[in-house]
């Protein structure tokens, strides 16, 4: 099946999923408070989230009462606290490190139901997500094709072991490769920063680029979200090198911008559908408080990317306009 | 006579060049107010800092209670029971009264300062020793000039030990009313037996309540008034000036034509009521001693400072020069008394700083034509004779009396119409003094208004034609050079002679 | 003069006009914003403020309230980062105890200590880029020693701080206060601290009443350095571990709360007490802006305001 087709397909099935919810009658947020608390709203997906969950909470009726960490994780977990003290009825938690959990087991003392957004915990009601581990296998397998099969790699994984979608995302990106013996994870790997995470990729692929020179190394993949390989595809420009491939996840519309031009070295992605996930996040507290069960995780489908006509596509069926 | 409390033998001390003590003696009797008077430059600030402990005399004994003192240092003189009053404050803004007196001396017991045992002291302190009520809790900022004194007293006293208290120019910042409050607390102190030394340049207060004088002239004592009457001044003044004029001044009187500077009324916070004119082609003299409001007065023509009330009329029109750079416009420029700090930038070179205030002239649009300026500094080196004669030499490297001469320079390229000379000479040598009289002399024959405030009465009574005489922020009179002393000059700036 | 007088009256009374305005605000637009639970949250999300503010107030007053050629020092905030990255990795990564990695992070506070004060003193640069260059450079160490990722810490004493209470408050705030309590009384209640504030108020007239200036200085940076350290196991319970970037905020926070705190001084200088005040009240706002939906962008905005607010009329207050 031709990739745009299956990609429209997917699409519509995942929106009729969510209008199905909305359109039921039972699953209302009237009267309700929720809040929102986003660790940061400066990234694409980030925002997207957040929007996606306040404006689907809005239209089911409810009240919203949004949190922005400004990218500082400390400063978002406080603001549970905050949000504890203004008595909310539920609270969509989206993104975050292991510094929320107490904050999570304090609201659920207090009885308020937490949904996360990509942060799976003991002690939130259900995570909606993408399907990380089809995210991390995938990019595993396009990245060992792009290469051959064989090379050295190194890779950006600052939160393999602070937030478990990325544990997922790395790991079994790890696990696929382990059936490329040809294949090298050049250690130590890389630690990306989180505030400003282009400029300091950047920088760090640029002193990377200078220690593996012209035939040395063959790929940079970032483990588990986009913004770093902006930096990357930067460095590479500046540097001069074209031996250099990159991939990443997320998909969103600035890196398959720069998967679509000409040339680019960015070769692979794997795209998620960021509104949809916050947005199905506010459905599962509307289902939560008409008395359904949820599962443990709501997965909400992903679109992978390989190479420049792909991402022109998927740019267009994700609704970021078209590019040519 | 009883022994003395303090004995200064043969003090000598050198300083690179100046000779500043040359066998000075100072001798305190207990109990007594002893003054110290001299020029500026007579040695009286230099043996306040041999006593202190400051410098270290070359040579001459120190003895205190009959006993020589073998190491001068501030400790020791401290342990002595000696106490200084410095002419600058040296107070926290923010510091309560009673903060401000236990500084470095505080009092705490078990649990952390004793706060109100040190208000109960300080309190009575000032109600016993200086015969005045302060609240302790005041704060600095909130107090005049006059309790801060007062509150630096009590600092230096506070401890009980204080045998001998030398006070340098204790009324420099004072009106005459708090003078009174000053002076009623050094009498409650000597009521108390406590000796002084008391540093004034303002004679009238010294015969008013010194016990003896000691008159320091070239780092020397040149008298020792045993009994001081309140007709002693002209006697003291003799001694302190003592000298014959030299013969710097080029013997020339100027013809005045036009008013070029009128002030009328002129207030401000430091003077009150200040009027005088300017002609053309006229040098006019400020005489008064620190803190008379000389300085400020000069301050205020210029721009830097602001009048609270009064008139300036400058050639013909009616101005009030908000800044310097109004002035400059108007054709009136400033030698300031601070040359290493307002008169120069120190890093440049010497055409850089002859071009400072002209570089309109020498650059065409954003572009500034170097070589045009190298001429023209070079043009202005020649005429005043700088040395050395390279204009790209940095200005910090050349001497008082060229950098003064740097800053005249640069003025004369612009063509003003009036020069305020703010002590054009202080740490210039006498050859480049000479110079600089005859460049001023010359500016007023070439028909520029000049006006000379200097603290160096020898320079007004031989460069002006005329000298306004400030005394506590008021001008008390206007005198002619024609025949006029310069010990008459001293009298009138000290107070020690009704105008 | 009087025109000029009026003026600073008005500068004096801006940035405390401003304030009672915002919170006349928040408490009319938040319902509960004047109620215990949410005092009780504002003085524990407060906590971390407060400790490094000790430091920084300890610094001001030694040096002088100028805010370019005065005290000051913006390391205090990263050393804090740096000790609870330390901690967390000795804890978590090496299995150490608690008290070890306590210790090598006083080892590296008393290291940035000595290193501000000689940057200060000796060699003389002003307090301002000293503090800032070495703030840079602990702030690169961290993250060599995480390796710029999160290291998460469990240790039962880190969870007390964060959860456990002493006689019903929370156990954060009782700790903080016991450490305010304790600065507060050494910088303003015993002939030493006296002793520190006549060195910032004037190192002439320090110097003249035998105080020996320079070894003040030296300690005041020594105690910054020590707030930075106690302020680490706060930090840690705070995020239950140490994520990397929590600097930036702390520091914006720390000046705000500092030269606020002079602002309502009745002698419009910076103290102890007045940095605390000043850091209960900035959490104050944040939470208030917070509960009523402003923009986390809008927040950082009007807190640069604000700090210009205090620092401008502190300027002004000088000139006068």
């Amino acid at each position: 099946m031709k990739y745009t087709k299956k990609l429209a397909a997917a699409l519509a099935m995942s929106v009729s999923f969510a209008s199905m919810a909305a359109a039921d009658g039972h699953a209302t947020l009237e009267g309700k408070t929720v809040g929102v608390a986003v660790v940061g709203t400066q990234h694409f997906w980030d925002r997207e989230a957040f929007n996606g969950a306040v404006s689907t909470v809005e239209e089911l009726g409810g009240t919203v009462v949004p949190v922005d960490g400004g990218r500082d994780n400390q400063v978002h977990a406080d603001n549970h606290d905050i949000l504890l003290n203004q008595g909310v009825d539920a609270v969509i938690s989206i993104l975050g490190d292991g510094a929320v959990e107490p904050k999570f087991e304090a609201l659920k003392a207090a009885g308020i139901p937490v949904f996360t957004v990509d942060h799976q915990s003991p002690h939130a009601v259900n995570n909606t997500t993408s399907d990380n581990y089809y995210m991390g296998t995938t990019i595993g397998r396009y990245m060992a094709d792009a290469i051959g099969g064989e090379g050295k790699v190194a890779v950006f994984n600052a939160f393999e072991g602070a937030l478990r979608i990325c544990g997922i995302r790395a790991g079994l990106w790890k696990y696929v490769l382990e059936d490329y013996p040809g294949i090298e994870i050049i250690q130590p790997e890389l630690a990306e920063e989180f505030a400003n995470a282009p400029e300091d990729a950047r920088q760090k692929a640029l002193d990377l680029l200078t220690q593996y020179p012209e035939g040395t190394l063959d790929a940079i993949h970032v483990g588990c979200w986009d913004q770093p390989a902006i930096g990357i595809v930067q460095a590479l420009e500046e540097a001069g090198r074209t031996d250099v491939l990159v991939t990443a996840l997320d998909g969103g519309p600035d890196t398959l911008e720069i998967m679509a031009e000409d040339g680019s070295p960015f070769v692979a992605n794997v795209a998620q559908q960021p509104n949809l996930i916050g947005s199905t996040a506010a459905q599962n507290v509307a289902a939560h408080f008409a008395g359904e069960t949820l599962l443990p995780q709501t997965f909400v489908d992903v679109f992978p990317v390989n190479g420049q006509a792909e991402a022109k596509a998927a740019y267009e069926a994700l609704g970021y306009g078209t590019l040519d | 006579m009883a022994v003395a409390l303090l004995q200064m033998h043969d003090i000598i001390k050198s300083f690179p060049g100046v000779l500043a003590l040359n066998k000075a003696a100072l001798s305190v009797q207990p109990g007594e107010i002893h003054g110290l008077v001299g020029e500026n430059g007579a040695g009286k600030s230099t043996i306040i800092k041999v006593l202190a402990g400051v410098y270290k005399a070359d040579g001459g004994t120190v003895t205190i209670d009959g006993e020589a003192l073998q190491d001068v240092t501030p400790r020791s003189v401290h342990e002595a029971g000696i106490r200084f009053i410095h002419q600058e404050l040296h107070l926290v803004q923010h510091f309560t009264v009673t903060e401000s007196v236990f500084m470095g001396q505080e009092l705490s017991g078990i649990g952390g300062l004793s706060r109100r045992d040190m208000k109960a002291k300080a309190e009575s302190f000032f109600k016993d020793a200086l015969g005045t009520e302060l609240s302790g809790d005041l704060l600095i900022r909130d107090l005049g000039i006059a309790e801060r004194k007062l509150v630096q007293i009590a600092r230096a006293l506070i401890d009980g030990a204080a045998k001998l208290v030398v006070f340098d120019e204790p009324t420099a910042p004072l009106s005459s009313g708090e003078t009174e409050k000053l002076f009623a607390a050094i009498t409650n102190l000597k009521a108390r037996g406590i000796a002084m030394i008391y540093v004034s340049h303002y004679l009238a207060e010294i015969t008013d309540i010194c016990d003896r004088v000691t008159v320091l002239r070239n780092g020397k004592t040149v008298s020792v008034f045993e009994e001081v009457l309140p007709d002693s001044t002209d006697a003291m003044i003799t001694a302190m000036v003592g000298r014959e004029i030299e013969a710097l001044f080029p013997d020339v009187s100027h013809c005045a034509s036009a008013d070029l500077l009128q002030v009328q009324n002129l207030h401000h916070q430091a003077f009150s009521n200040v009027s005088f004119d300017v002609q053309a082609g006229e040098i006019v003299g400020i005489a008064g001693l620190i803190g008379s409001g000389r300085e400020e007065v000069v301050d205020v023509l210029y721009g830097l400072k602001k009048a609270s009330e009064g008139a300036v009329k400058f050639n013909g029109k009616s101005q009030a020069f908000n800044a310097p750079k109004d002035a400059v416009a108007a054709g009136m420029v400033l030698v300031p008394r601070d040359r290493r700090h307002d008169g120069l930038v120190l890093d440049m070179s010497v055409s850089d700083n002859v071009n400072l205030a002209s570089l309109d002239d020498i650059s065409t649009g954003l572009i500034e034509r170097r070589k045009m300026g190298l001429a023209k500094a070079g043009a202005v080196a020649e005429q005043l004779d700088i040395r050395p004669r390279d204009p790209s030499a940095k200005a910090r490297n050349l001497s008082g009396g060229n950098q003064q001469k740097v800053v005249l320079g640069r003025w004369l390229t612009r063509g003003a119409k009036l020069f305020i000379l703010d002590e054009p000479t202080v740490g210039v040598d006498v050859g480049a003094k000479v110079e600089i009289y005859a460049l001023v002399e010359k500016l007023a024959a070439d028909g520029a208004g000049v006006l000379v405030s200097s603290s160096d009465p020898g320079e007004l009574v031989g460069l002006c034609d005329r000298i306004l005489v400030m005394l506590r922020g008021e001008i008390i009179t206007e005198i002619s050079t024609d025949g006029l002393g310069v010990d008459h000059l001293v009298a009138l700036t000290t107070g020690g002679q009704a105008a | 003069m009087t025109q000029s007088l009026t003026i600073r009256r008005i500068l004096d009374a801006l940035p405390i006009t401003v304030f009672v305005l915002l919170f006349l605000y928040l408490s009319l637009n938040s319902a509960n914003f004047l109620s215990f639970p949410t005092l009780e949250l504002i003085l524990k999300q407060a906590v971390p403020t407060v400790l490094v503010s000790l430091g920084l107030a300890t610094v001001i007053v030694a040096g002088g309230d100028d805010v370019v050629s005065g005290g000051i020092d913006l390391s205090i905030p990263a050393t804090a980062i740096i000790c609870a990255a330390i901690v967390a990795d000795q804890v978590t990564n090496h299995q150490s105890p608690l008290i070890w990695g306590l210790v090598l992070a006083f080892g590296a506070a008393g290291i940035i200590g000595a290193v501000n004060a000689g940057l200060v003193v000796w060699v003389r640069m002003t307090p301002l880029l000293a503090t800032l260059a070495t703030s840079v450079a602990i702030v690169g160490v961290t993250k060599v020693i995480t390796e710029s990722r999160r290291i998460g810490v469990t240790d039962p004493t880190i969870v007390f701080i964060r959860d456990g209470s002493i006689a019903g408050i929370a156990a954060g705030v009782v700790l903080t206060t016991i450490v305010a309590l304790a600065y507060w009384h050494l910088v303003h209640r015993t002939k030493w601290g006296m002793n520190l504030q006549a060195t910032g108020g004037s190192r002439d007239a320090a110097e003249i009443s035998g105080i020996p200036t320079n070894r003040f200085v030296v300690q005041s940076f020594l105690l910054a350095a020590f707030a930075g350290w106690i302020a680490c196991s706060f930090v840690l319970a705070r995020g239950s571990g140490s994520s990397p970037g929590s600097e930036e905020n702390l520091l914006l926070e720390m000046v705000l709360a500092t030269f606020l705190g002079a602002a309502f001084s009745p002698r419009r200088v910076v103290t102890v007490w007045g940095a605390v005040l000043g850091a209960v009240l900035v959490s104050a706002l944040s939470v208030g802006f917070i509960s009523i939906g402003v923009n986390v962008f809008w927040t950082g905005c009007i807190k640069g305001v604000l700090i210009l607010l205090v620092v401008a009329s502190a300027a002004a207050g000088r000139e006068q």
